[in-house]
This record gives structure tokens, C-alpha cells and sequence, in this order.
């Protein structure tokens, strides 16, 4: 079973929301709501995420990727739906168990950070866990700690307001992993930062993912970010979720128009790996003499982008991709990759034009 | 549009909530005036310049040395203004009335923070308090508490609660909305999301609300001042009202240091209350820890050495206290009546009632009672002595001019009789004022005044009679207009014209101290418009014969001549302000046997 599922989630603002949920279902359109005064921010927003899987919503501004966010930990109660975590139901929750839900298992890092500037960096750090209740020698231990992994040993006695964005996200960040709750809520906590800082951060995200494993469910408008963190992308627009499927699935199968033309400035390169790309190993010819044939192998999680020099080095000849023992997983052939840094199924422009525009940004 | 009798509709309510929740009001009288005399006992024991010294410790630990030193020069000139004792009441009365406004103030603006409905009606209410003429609630408040600190205080809290209200709740709506969620988002309880995150970052506003309450506190005290309040209210007011320019200036000095002090000191709370505010402290220290010059100037006392100041003061006040109590009353062998025995005397700003009060404090005192003398005006003197507040007061203009006040209370007054007849009113003018004997003479003159009499307070009698009937009978009511001021500023205009020898009419009346100032003359009434004169009469409280049974007897027989009253007047007058005890005691030497005529210490 899935650590996070939402089900059929709505959220409705206005005088009568119930009401707008249930015009929803008959089929209105999100317009039609608005014009009698009623906002549907969400719409029937279905989704599982699996534990240690980092579980990203895009969407432009507007498109109640904030709302569904909220959903998810009770800031926000859903008109409609439900959100299992761990099997638990939290919409039946009463407040109370609600708020001990978000104390102990659930953190969220917030987009302007948030910390309190009346407090320290260790007292921002160690809040959760005053709320939680835990005794001041052993909070203030536990948000050192905490601090020490956001890579801010040092700063405890420091004031949030001394520091610089991308540490202050940090905090933030210590502060939400210090009260070793599994699920992290992220609400476009990168956004506010210099493209520098957000990419250290991601770094640094992805690299305390692979140590601590947490369950992450990452808000942001920005499709770079968006590939570069998620193991699964949500694509919403206008309070639906359009499509749902890995980085890869986005581009290379967008779901409709709008995330086709979404997907028209992400850096394909950097995100199309050689397996995603490959054709499956020619029939007659035996895998170890394909390999011995190719001028060069490449793991399967290689990016497009790195693909170029083996292809320089060995003439034009296709290269082989293997799986992660070392058998052949499949071929790329030169005209196959410049067709997929070209590919845009949905849309209908003239292949080498498209090619032109992908090589020279590349 | 049909007459909505919205007044008559409050007359009930108010006389309503007097007789039915009477006990209500005297729990509030008594837990009030209680906290009220509790503070004034604390501020106003200590020697007047130990007091100074304390509040100045504490400037010094909330602002510095500089300060310190101001404050205790500003404080010493109060003492030296003979003004300590008026305002330490003062002080103790805005002390005790803000407290109260924030008790009320903070958590009604904390619930409107956070509820749209609250806030919604509360605003509209908060409109009302603050703008609403602080006199309109002042003599209910009188009514219903009596003459005192306390219609003082309420109405003082009313003023002041809009600000401490407003401000805490735009302090807590200031705060920013992602910290608020992150609080929640953390699993934080509604109460400690705004204990530990609303609060703490609103305080900064809250303070500022604090210091708007204080400060809108004072300059409310000195209204109440008028309603019995006491303190440099009263002092600034009777300076006023009886056009002593010194006297105002001083007082009204006092308030102003007053207000510098309480105003820096909040201002100071506030940064070291809230913890941003510290923090803002401790940044600037820091930076100026570099340089090394004039460092004891910058020196401030830390909380608990600052603590230590006042306590080691507080204790030598307290010992110095304790050694200085010897001065007792005498009073001569036989002549003790009274054993101490209280009696309240209430007077309005009149001459011949100042003169007569300051007399009879002397004569009560001599036959052993502890006289007290209170300044009030008319309104709330007869409404005090018609709920017993007040024992007795001596000029009650009858039947004419304190009609009004005998007619709503004449079932709950005791009228001893009049000591002094007849009065009368008149149109005066300056004797250089050529042409003009009567007031048929002004007739044609229009524009030798500026076509205007200067009036005093409309709501005087002898206004009614010169607007309803004089200028009627003489025709002159198309050609002078009759301007409303207060007797004060009629007297300060009469001065002004006189000394510039510009023609000036004026309502006087007879006795008054302008004749025996001013080289005036009275115009001749031959249609007799004014009426005949009046009498002014003793009026005590209902009981008053029970209470006071020998004094009853002495107040009955109590007659005065045209003659000794202006004696005893120009005697007060030569004395200046703040001595009329002893200025009628004086006069009481010089007059021997003038008390043993009605008040012979023997019967």
C-alpha cells in the first residue's frame, strides 16, 4: 500500500461549496462556478505517493497546486474526498488528532521560510519539537542535529534575520526534518531562491533523500525543478491534475496540448536518460556481439546530454546501453537521438527545424 | 419626521440602572476606589523628592542617564510648583485607569483578531467611545459613582480603550500569515500559536497601543479634574476657571512633564519587553561597545540593580515616613465638638462660595471636625449632595438661578437658608465707557461693541433671563448678539478690553470680585427686566440635621454683610491661589467673635 493517497480531493470556495462540488461532478466547467462567485481550486485531485518517493506537483500560479498542498495535512479541509496516509483517513480526524498528526508525522517547509524572528536558529529549529513537547535538552539536541545535516553547524546561536536566503531555507528545512516526521510537505520551497542557491539546495535535497528516505510530496511552477527532483510529476492546470507520470513520461508522452507546450523549454538533455531513449537490441544479433560491435557502452540512467561523446568518439556508430549488471539493455542509434531531443509529439513542427533549435541550445 | 425621544429613552435607562443595579455599582465603587487609594497611598507616601529619585532609577534603567537626570529636574519643579501631591493622584489615576483599559483592551482585541464578527461590531462601538463628548458620560458616571476619582476613572477608560483595542488587533493581523500557518503546520494549539507566535511578534504594535492608552489616559485626567477627580485635573481647572494664568501655567506644566515621562517610559517598555525590541537593543549596545568615549553616560543599570535603586529608596522614604509622623491637629480645651469627625464641603469656582468654604473650613476646624473642601461644578455638586456624597455647599442661588438643580432635587436636598440678600445680575460696563448708564443707553450703540455682549456658559441662568427677557424689554435683541462663552473667558475678555480701554458689555452679578478689581459700572434696569435679586442660600445633604446636629444649628444662624463678605473676599484675593485657608483664616483674626456669633463653641 501506498505511504500517501489522496482521493478524489476537491476544494471549493465560496458560500455554498458542496454545492460546487456536486455541479462539478454533473460535468460544470470551472468558469461556470466563477460566475456565480464560487472559486473551485481543486478538482477531483486523485494521487498515491510511495514511501521514500519524492512526489512533485507542477503547476503555474493559479492552478491550486498551494491548495492540494494544504489538503494534505488538514491546514485545508478537503469540501470533498479523502486523504489516506499510511491507511489513517485525516479528513475524520478531530482537530486535535489532526494537530497531533502534523506534530509528529507530517513537516512542511514553506516557500518565504517562515521561521520565527523572534527566535534563534536552534530555537526555529527545535519548534516543532517544543510543540511536540519534548524536554529542552533533548529538542535542543535533536535541532543540532537537524541543523548539522542542513549543513548549518555553527549558526545555532545566530538570528534568522543574520542570514542569507538559501540558509534560512535551511533552517526551515532543519527545522521540518528535526522532528523525524516521515512525510515533508514542500510548498515551492526553492522558489524564492537565486538559481545558484536552488540548485545547491536541490543537491542537497537529493542528497539527504538518498540517506534519510522521507517521503516528499514538492510543490513547484518550475518543470526544471520539477524533473531534476521528481521521481513521479503531477502536471495541474486549473485545479485538475492533467497528467501524472515520471519526468520521463511527461516528455516523451505529454497528455494534451498544454503540457506539451509546458515541456517546450525544459532542457531535454538533461532530462531524457539513454534508457528512456534506447530501441530495443537489433533481432539476429546476440547481445555480446552488439556490444562488441558498439564504440561505446552507457549506463542506462546516462543523460541524453552526455551521449554526444561516445557518439563523437565512435563515428556515428549506435552505442549500447546496459542495465545496472552490465547486460545490454538496448541501442541508440545517432538518428534516434537526434529525434528524441527533437520530439514533440504533440506538436505538429517541421523535425529538423525543432532539431536546429534543440542542438543549438544544447 | 417624527420627534425620536432617543434622549428621554437614555434619562430612563439611567435612572433605570440607579435604582436597580445600585449594588452593582457600588461593588464596582468599592473594588475601584479601592485599587485607586491603594496606589495613591503607595505613590504619594514617600518623600516627595525620594519619589523622585525612584522614578528616576527607573529612568535610568529604561533609557539612561540623561533622562534620569531630566526627569528628576522635571519632577523636583512639580514639587516646587507646591503641585506633588495632585500629581501623584494624577499618576496614580492614570496609572490604575490604563491598567484597566489593557485588562479590557487586549483580550477584546485579540478576539477581534480573530473573528470578523467581533471586530465588525466592535468597531462602530469603538467610534462611539472615543468620539462620543467626554462630559456626556461624565455626570451619569457622576450619578452613578458619585462625585470622586471613580466617574473619573470610567470615563477615562472609556476614552482610552478605543486605541488599546485597535491597536492590538491590527498588531495581531500584522503578523504575517505564513508564520501563523507554520505555527499550525507544526501541529501548534490555537492558544499557543498566540502565545508563543501572535503575541510575541504583535508586541511592538501592542506597546505602541499601551502608549496611546497612557497617554490619552492624562489628557482625559484633567477633564475628570471637573467632575471631581482630584489630582492636576483639578488644579489645571480651578486655575482656569478662575482666571489664575500662574496657576494654569503651572499645572498645566506639571500634566506636560507628567506625559514626557509616561510617554519615554512606555516607549522604552516597549523595546525592553518585546523580544525583537531586545534584540534591536543588544544590536545597537554591540555596535556601541567600539567606542570608548563618555561610556558612563551610556550606562544603564541592569533590571535586578535597577530594582535594588527603587527598594533601597522605597525603604528610606518608608523609615523617614515613619520618623516624620508628629504633627497633630490642637484644637483649643472645650471647643472640640466634631472629635474628628469628617465633613465634606463642595464648592463651584464662585467667589463668594470659595470665600465662605475656605471660612467654614477654618470655623469646623476650630470646633474639632476634619473638614474637607472639594471644587465641583454646580452639576455635579448638587448631584453629589443630593446622593450624600457631598455634606453641604453655601451658594445656592435661589429662586432664580439654581432653580434647574432645585427642581430635580429638591426632595433629596435640606435647605438651611440664605446667609446672604439680595444678590443681583446686571449688564456692566467699564466706567470709561462714557454714554452708557442703563441699558436703555445701549440702544443705537450696537457699533461701539461690535454689536455683542460676552456672555458666560449658556446654561447659566442669568443668560436664559438676558436672552429671553432684558434685551426683549429694551428692544435690543435684533441689534446685539448675545456670544456664549464661559465666565471665565468673559472675565479674561473684560480684562483684555479694559486694559486696552475698549468698550466691552458684559452679564456680571453682585457680589463679585471684578467690581473691587475693575473700575466698573452697573447699568440701571427701570423696567426692572432683571427680576428682583436672589438670596443665596446653605444647601446641605437630606440627613444632614441627623448627621450633623450642632453644625445644622450654626449653618441656620450662619448671615453675612455686603460688607464682610468683601473684606473676606479682597482678603482671599490678596492671598493668591492656593492659600485661601489661610488667607480666611486671616480674616478670621482680624474679625474676632465673628464664628462665636452663630457657632458659639460652648452651645
Amino acid at each position: 500500500m501506498s505511504r500517501l493517497q489522496a482521493e478524489h480531493l476537491y476544494k471549493v470556495f465560496g458560500t455554498r461549496p458542496q454545492d460546487g462540488v456536486r455541479r462539478l461532478e454533473d460535468g460544470a466547467g470551472r468558469d461556470e462556478l466563477r460566475a456565480d462567485g464560487t472559486t473551485a481550486a481543486v478538482i477531483d485531485a486523485s494521487f498515491e505517493v510511495e514511501a521514500g518517493q519524492i512526489f512533485v506537483v507542477m503547476g503555474l500560479s493559479g492552478s491550486g497546486k498551494s491548495t492540494l498542498l494544504r489538503m494534505l495535512n488538514g491546514l485545508l479541509e478537503p469540501t470533498a474526498g479523502r486523504v489516506l496516509y499510511d491507511g489513517q483517513d485525516l479528513t475524520a480526524l478531530t482537530p486535535r488528532e489532526l494537530r497531533a498528526v502534523r506534530s509528529h508525522r507530517i513537516s512542511m517547509v514553506f516557500q518565504h521560510f517562515a521561521l520565527f524572528p523572534h527566535r534563534s536558529v536552534l530555537e526555529n529549529a527545535a519548534y516543532g519539537l517544543e510543540v511536540q513537547g519534548v524536554e529542552r535538552p533533548e529538542r535542543e539536541r535533536r535541532a543540532a542535529e537537524a541543523l548539522e545535516l542542513a549543513g548549518l553547524k555553527g549558526w545555532e546561536t545566530s538570528w534568522p534575520d543574520e542570514l542569507s536566503g538559501g540558509m534560512q531555507q535551511r533552517v526551515g528545512l532543519a527545522r521540518a526534518l528535526a522532528t523525524d516526521a516521515d512525510l515533508l510537505l514542500m510548498d515551492e520551497s526553492f522558489s524564492a531562491l537565486d538559481p545558484l542557491i536552488r540548485r545547491d539546495m536541490q543537491d542537497q535535497l537529493l542528497d539527504l533523500q538518498t540517506r534519510l528516505k522521507k517521503t516528499i510530496v514538492f510543490i513547484t511552477h518550475d518543470l526544471n525543478e520539477a524533473m531534476r527532483l521528481g521521481d513521479r510529476i503531477a502536471v495541474m492546470r486549473d485545479g485538475r491534475i492533467v497528467q501524472n507520470g515520471t519526468a520521463e513520461d511527461i516528455l516523451m508522452r505529454p497528455a494534451n496540448d498544454y503540457v506539451a507546450s509546458f515541456i517546450q523549454d525544459v532542457d531535454r538533455s538533461r532530462v531524457l536518460t539513454a534508457g528512456a531513449i534506447m530501441d530495443a537490441p537489433g533481432g539476429d544479433r546476440g547481445a555480446a556481439e552488439v556490444l562488441a560491435a558498439a564504440p561505446a557502452t552507457v549506463g542506462a540512467e546516462t543523460p541524453v546530454a552526455e551521449l554526444f561523446g561516445p557518439f563523437a568518439r565512435g563515428g556515428g556508430a549506435p552505442v549500447a546501453v546496459t542495465d545496472e549488471r552490465g547486460g545490454l539493455a538496448g541501442v541508440i542509434t545517432r538518428d534516434r537521438l537526434l529525434a528524441a531531443l527533437g520530439e514533440e509529439p504533440a506538436m505538429p513542427t517541421p523535425a529538423d527545424a525543432r532539431e536546429a533549435e534543440v542542438t543549438a541550445r544544447a | 419626521m417624527p420627534r425620536i425621544h432617543l434622549g428621554q429613552w437614555a434619562e430612563s435607562a439611567v435612572s433605570w440602572l440607579q435604582t436597580h443595579l445600585d449594588w452593582l455599582f457600588d461593588i464596582i465603587n468599592t473594588v475601584l476606589s479601592g485599587a485607586y487609594d491603594g496606589v495613591v497611598a503607595v505613590l504619594g507616601a514617600p518623600h516627595p523628592l525620594l519619589m523622585a529619585g525612584i522614578l528616576a532609577v527607573v529612568a535610568w534603567w529604561l533609557r539612561g542617564l540623561l533622562p534620569a537626570v531630566l526627569t528628576y529636574a522635571g519632577l523636583a519643579l512639580v514639587d516646587s510648583f507646591g503641585l506633588w501631591d495632585e500629581a501623584m493622584a494624577t499618576l496614580s489615576l492614570v496609572l490604575v485607569a490604563s491598567l484597566l483599559t489593557l485588562l479590557m483592551a487586549v483580550p477584546l482585541g485579540v478576539w477581534a483578531a480573530r473573528n470578523r464578527t467581533v471586530s465588525g461590531v466592535l468597531r462602530p462601538v469603538l467610534d462611539v467611545m472615543q468620539t462620543m463628548p467626554a462630559f456626556v458620560y461624565l455626570i451619569p458616571g457622576v450619578m452613578f459613582f458619585s462625585i470622586g476619582p471613580l466617574p473619573g476613572l470610567i470615563a477615562t477608560v472609556v476614552f482610552s480603550m478605543p486605541p488599546g483595542v485597535r491597536m492590538t488587533e491590527l498588531g495581531i493581523r500584522q503578523v504575517d500569515g505564513e508564520l501563523v500557518e507554520a505555527a499550525r503546520a507544526f501541529g501548534t494549539t490555537p492558544r499557543d500559536t498566540l502565545t508563543r507566535v501572535q503575541l510575541p511578534l504583535a508586541l511592538p504594535t501592542i506597546m505602541a497601543g499601551v502608549n496611546q492608552v497612557i497617554m490619552l489616559a492624562l489628557s482625559m485626567v484633567v477633564i475628570a479634574g471637573m467632575a471631581g477627580a482630584g489630582g492636576l485635573g483639578e488644579a489645571v481647572y480651578a486655575a482656569v476657571t478662575q482666571v489664575d494664568i500662574g496657576g494654569g501655567v503651572e499645572s498645566g506644566l506639571a500634566v506636560v512633564i507628567l506625559a514626557i515621562y509616561l510617554d519615554r517610559m512606555t516607549g522604552a517598555l516597549n523595546q525592553q519587553v518585546s523580544p525583537l525590541g531586545r534584540r534591536s537593543l543588544a544590536k545597537a549596545a554591540a555596535a556601541a561597545r567600539g567606542s570608548v568615549s563618555a561610556t558612563f553616560l551610556r550606562y544603564r543599570p541592569g533590571a535586578a540593580v535597577a530594582a535594588v535603586g527603587v527598594v533601597v529608596l522605597a525603604l528610606v522614604a518608608g523609615g523617614m515616613n515613619l520618623a516624620g509622623t508628629g504633627d497633630k491637629q490642637t484644637v483649643a480645651a472645650g471647643m472640640n465638638v466634631g472629635n474628628g469627625k469628617k465633613i465634606k464641603l463642595g464648592y463651584f469656582p464662585w467667589d463668594e462660595a470659595v470665600a465662605t468654604t475656605y471660612l467654614w473650613q477654618n470655623i469646623l476646624e476650630d470646633r474639632g471636625f476634619a473638614p474637607e473642601v472639594k471644587q465641583l461644578d454646580p452639576g455635579p455638586l448638587y448631584t453629589a449632595l443630593a446622593q450624600g456624597q457631598m455634606d453641604v455647599q453655601f451658594d445656592s442661588w435661589l429662586p432664580t438661578t439654581h432653580k434647574r438643580y432645585m427642581d430635580v432635587y429638591r426632595d433629596r436636598l435640606t435647605d438651611l437658608g440664605a446667609w446672604y440678600g439680595p444678590t443681583s445680575l446686571e449688564l456692566t460696563v467699564p466706567s470709561y465707557v462714557k454714554d452708557v448708564d442703563s441699558i436703555e443707553d445701549l440702544k443705537g450703540k450696537a457699533g461701539q461693541f461690535g454689536g455683542k455682549i460676552v456672555g458666560i456658559e449658556s446654561s447659566a441662568g442669568n443668560m436664559g433671563t438676558l436672552n429671553g427677557k432684558v434685551l426683549k424689554e429694551y428692544g435690543l435683541d435684533g441689534e446685539y448678539k448675545v456670544v456664549s462663552s464661559t465666565t471665565s473667558t468673559m472675565l479674561a475678555e473684560l480684562d483684555r478690553a479694559y486694559k486696552k480701554k475698549e468698550p466691552i458689555v458684559v452679564p456680571l452679578w453682585t457680589p463679585h470680585w471684578a467690581y473691587a478689581k475693575y473700575d466698573l459700572k452697573k447699568l440701571k434696569d427701570p423696567k426692572g427686566a432683571w427680576g428682583t435679586g436672589e438670596k443665596i442660600h446653605t444647601v446641605a445633604k437630606k440627613d444632614f440635621a441627623q448627621d450633623f446636629p450642632k453644625v445644622t444649628g450654626w449653618l441656620k444662624n450662619f448671615r453675612m454683610s455686603e460688607k464682610e463678605l468683601a473684606s473676606l473676599e479682597a482678603e482671599i484675593q490678596a492671598g493668591g491661589k492656593g492659600k485661601e485657608k489661610e488667607s480666611a483664616r486671616r480674616w478670621l483674626d482680624k474679625h474676632e467673635g465673628f464664628a462665636d456669633r452663630f457657632a458659639p463653641a460652648g452651645a
